[in-house]
């Protein structure tokens, strides 16, 4: 889990990342509504192979991409078979398990196959995103779309705090492990709830710290935000663009209007 | 001008040198999978019976095949869905699952409770200078909690503590909605785990459902007289298991299609038993215990949070 | 004018523990001043006092001139700044850029201003290739430099820094140290460090401070200090080691030399006097002094 939140690439200098955080933040926006509204699977599936093809074109390890999405997909695949087998009319195939009769209908298996695509397609937008825009960039973006300053606020020090505390629970639980900590059962679930309990403990000590040191900087209460850029042509430009095509392959995939 | 707030002393450690950089630093504390066990066995005398159904859902996940016995249908369903890789991931209802109609209704209940939280945080920032830093911080600890690895014996798997009850009791309902909705937002952007059009439903149902619940349920045992203990553990418990209840209720809603709602909810609810109910009571155990790590080592931190919280 | 002046303060925490008894602590304008103790000496409560996170419960305490209870937050934290130990502490923004900025933006400054003292004080810490990276990125190094950055940008009159090389290696910590003394010696800024690291002072500091229990043991100079050999240990302190070697030297071997060394090159000029010359061959090779 801890390797898996790794912002390392979202750091990396390519076209994606060069572009503002705001313009992403829409398009993906933008992507999303029209791969969870497609009526068809044909979209999904293409968002999909895209997203995974820019993946791979910037070099991203397949195994981190893997791991992410293992996750989701598991779950994906139990909701695809409950589907399956509750709704719907037509039959398709029973089979029996333990006694109980299940009978997968057809209606419910395109459902689910519809429902599989869309996320997938969906998925593959948000990963894509979080591998070419870095936190603090996202957070300058919701401050741009107006989201509570207070907010940001606290998603900034969640974010970097994350980290430090991280570092301290690891050599934590090292310490704990070395000293034969998760051996026996009972003393796994005492070390475990000590090991979060001075997670807390460190944070509140922290929060002492950081203010302390936030307030001989000037701090009064709020964080001063820095103005945000405004657009630059180019990137106004794919917005438009992009936004034209969206609704474009929209139009055309999901819903089969051929003008 | 200079706040004197109450400076409690604080050993100065020297720094240990050459910090690593975060990124690799941590490792994740691998418990081994019998630690839940010790829990199941402890958690016999709570939940009578609980153990031994967990067992019989492991066996029959086993050897499916096995026929004879009449097994209930949702120990069926539970016992299928065993058999899949870490279905406690279902903890948070992934992108692109809910359609746009209910995706955006969970997000118009979930905003009202952000909203008031962010109140919450205005008005108690007024009073303690510190209080934006400290929710920050609380926040980290929750989500690094949130992020640690708890094996659950009876599904077999490893799965992740919430950490919505511990917090509520810390910082108050309000502002473990706040807390949470920015943890779900970077977990649907850094780990691909919960999504954003579905940051409205899992919002409502972990910092909503599970923050009200488990602050409601340590306020009212504490009421009731119960020992701050018990009050805690069937807080963490509780905020546990409305967390999943919601979570089942709202995949339930959007996907049962021409289907019957209360059977998909009652198959979606039964599915995630053999990891939740006992995970609940995991959770529970972790939010007491953390409670009486603070109250034993540094019991004059909780006195400085101001009140809001419920401990 | 002096930049700091501390009369008689005492300081008492909350669970009893008296951390200062009655100092006095004074620098000059344009000084480099060491505080110099063991841990819970009151060095760092001492700093605390100075920057106004504690207040003194006796004595007096003046910043530039003025009365530390008399100026605003605004003007106190123009005055003072203070570099904490632990680079985490003061680090709380996502990236360097943004962390920088924080005091500038607090002080309501426009926003070229901002910039402008982003990247002079980074420059001056040599961090500006660091300026769109991560914190959590950095090594701890440069967090350490990065975090006298954000101090920096506030342009203080009297730098006070928590123990700058704790937790640095020898070139880490050789470097911070250049880069004070550029900044003390070239920006004319006062700089007052606390630290219990005695090696690398005599090169540095004009003036030491020697604190025990809460106590000012002695304060001067740096030849004068380390002359003391029994307040220092007194003091749980040591003498630099290259003064610790002369000094065994000359009481256990009665070799002869003139007062105590504090430096390599110190030594080196007096060991050259006592070597016989046919023993020295000259010019082999460069040595540091």
């Amino acid at each position: 889990m801890f390797d898996l939140f790794s912002d390392i690439f979202t750091y990396r200098d390519n076209a994606l990342t060069r572009i503002d955080p705001r313009v992403k933040l829409l398009i993906a926006l933008a992507a999303l509504i029209a791969v969870v509204t497609s009526a068809r699977p044909v979209l999904p599936l293409a968002v999909f192979v895209l997203c995974l093809g820019t993946i791979a074109a910037l070099r991203i390890p397949a195994k981190l991409v893997a791991l992410r999405l293992a996750a989701p997909f598991s779950t994906v695949a139990i909701l695809v078979v409950i589907q399956t087998f509750v709704t719907g009319t037509t039959p398709l195939f029973s089979l029996t398990l333990g006694g109980w009769t299940l009978t997968a209908k057809a209606e419910g298996l395109r459902q689910g196959l519809l429902l599989g695509a869309r996320v997938l397609g969906a998925l593959s937008i948000v990963l894509l995103l979080g591998i070419a825009t870095p936190a603090h960039r996202i957070f300058q973006a919701l401050r741009g779309f107006r989201i509570s300053k207070e907010w940001v606020e606290i998603a900034i020090l969640m974010y970097r705090y994350i980290f430090v505390l991280m570092d301290r629970a690891g050599d934590l639980a090292a310490a704990q492990r070395l000293r034969l900590g998760y051996t026996a059962p009972r003393r796994a679930l005492a070390s475990f709830t000590a090991l979060a309990g001075a997670t807390v403990v460190h944070s509140f000590e922290q929060a002492g710290r950081t203010h302390d040191a936030m307030r001989l900087r000037g701090y009064r209460g709020t964080m001063p935000f820095g103005p945000l850029p405004a657009l630059g042509r180019r990137d106004r430009g794919l917005l438009a663009l992009l936004l034209t095509v969206i609704a474009a392959a929209y139009g055309f995939f999901a819903w089969g209007i051929t003008g | 001008m200079i706040d004197d707030r109450v400076k409690t002393r604080t050993t100065v450690t020297p720094s240990k040198a050459g910090a690593r950089n975060g990124l690799h630093g941590g490792s994740i504390p691998r418990l081994p999978r019998t630690a839940g066990i010790a829990a199941a066995r402890n958690l016999r005398n709570l939940e009578i019976g609980s153990r031994k159904r967990a067992l019989e859902i492991f066996r029959v996940e086993k050897c499916p095949a096995r026929g004879g016995i009449t097994i209930s249908k949702g120990l069926a369903a539970a016992a299928f869905l065993c058999a899949l890789p870490s279905p406690a991931f279902a903890m948070h209802i992934s992108e692109g699952i809910l359609p746009i109609s209910w995706a955006v209704l969970w997000y118009a209940v979930a905003l009202p409770f952000v909203a008031w939280g962010l109140r919450d945080l205005r008005r108690r920032s007024e009073e303690t200078p510190w209080f934006k830093p400290l929710v920050g911080l609380v926040g980290a600890a929750v989500f690094l909690i949130s992020c640690m690895p708890i094996p659950v014996p009876s599904a077999g798997t490893c799965s992740h503590p919430s950490g919505t009850g511990i917090a509520a009791i810390l910082i108050g309902p309000g502002l473990t909605t706040v807390v949470a909705s920015i943890a779900l937002t970077l977990q649907a952007l850094f780990l691909a785990h919960g999504g954003i059009t579905t940051l409205g439903a899992n919002i409502v149902s972990m910092g909503v459902a599970g923050a009200w619940v488990g602050w409601g349920v340590f306020t009212a045992a504490r009421r009731l007289g119960l020992p701050w203990f018990a009050a805690a553990f069937l807080a963490g418990m509780f905020s546990d298991w409305a967390t999943y209840a919601t979570t089942s209720l709202e995949l339930a809603a959007a996907l049962h299609g021409d289907g019957s709602f209360t059977t998909m909810f009652s198959l979606i609810l039964l599915a995630f038993v053999p990891t939740q109910l006992p995970l609940g009571i995991l959770e529970g155990f972790l939010c007491a215990g953390v409670l009486k790590f603070i109250r034993n080592r540094r019991p004059e931190l909780l006195r400085t949070v101001p009140a809001g919280g419920a401990a | 004018m002096r930049a700091v002046d501390v009369q008689g303060v005492s300081f008492t925490y909350d669970d009893g523990t008296e951390a200062l008894a009655g100092i006095d602590f004074r620098v000059e304008e344009g000084e480099f001043v060491a505080v110099l103790g063991s841990n819970g000496s009151g060095k760092t409560t001492l700093i605390q006092l100075l920057v106004g996170l504690l207040k003194a419960k006796s004595g007096r305490i003046a910043i530039g001139g003025r009365e530390i209870g008399s100026l605003t937050a605004e003007e106190l934290y123009q005055r003072v700044g203070l570099v904490f130990q632990n680079p985490n502490d003061q680090l709380f923004a996502a990236t360097v850029e943004e962390d920088c900025a924080f005091g500038p933006r607090n002080l309501n400054l426009p926003e070229a201003e901002v910039q402008r003292r982003v990247t002079e004080s980074l420059a001056a810490v040599a961090a500006l290739p660091l300026r769109e990276r991560a914190i959590h990125h950095l090594s701890f190094g440069e967090q350490k430099r990065v975090s006298l950055a954000g101090v920096l940008a506030m342009r203080p009159a009297v730098l006070i820094l928590d123990e700058p090389t704790a937790g640095l290696d020898p070139a880490g910590e050789a470097q911070m140290m250049q880069l004070l003394k550029k900044l003390n010696r070239e920006e004319r800024m006062t700089v007052i460090l606390a630290t219990h690291s005695v090696d690398m002072l005599p090169l540095f500091a004009n003036r030491i401070y020697v604190l025990d229990r809460g106590r000012v043991l002695q304060q001067g100079p740096s030849e004068e200090i380390f002359c003391h050999q029994e307040m220092i240990v007194r003091a749980k302190l040591r003498l630099p080691y290259v003064s610790r070697l002369m000094y065994e030297m000359k009481r256990h071997d009665g070799v002869p030399i003139d007062g105590l060394p504090l430096t390599i090159g110190e030594a080196r000029a007096q060991l050259l006097e006592l070597i016989p010359k046919e023993m020295i061959l000259p010019g082999i090779e460069e040595i540091g002094p």
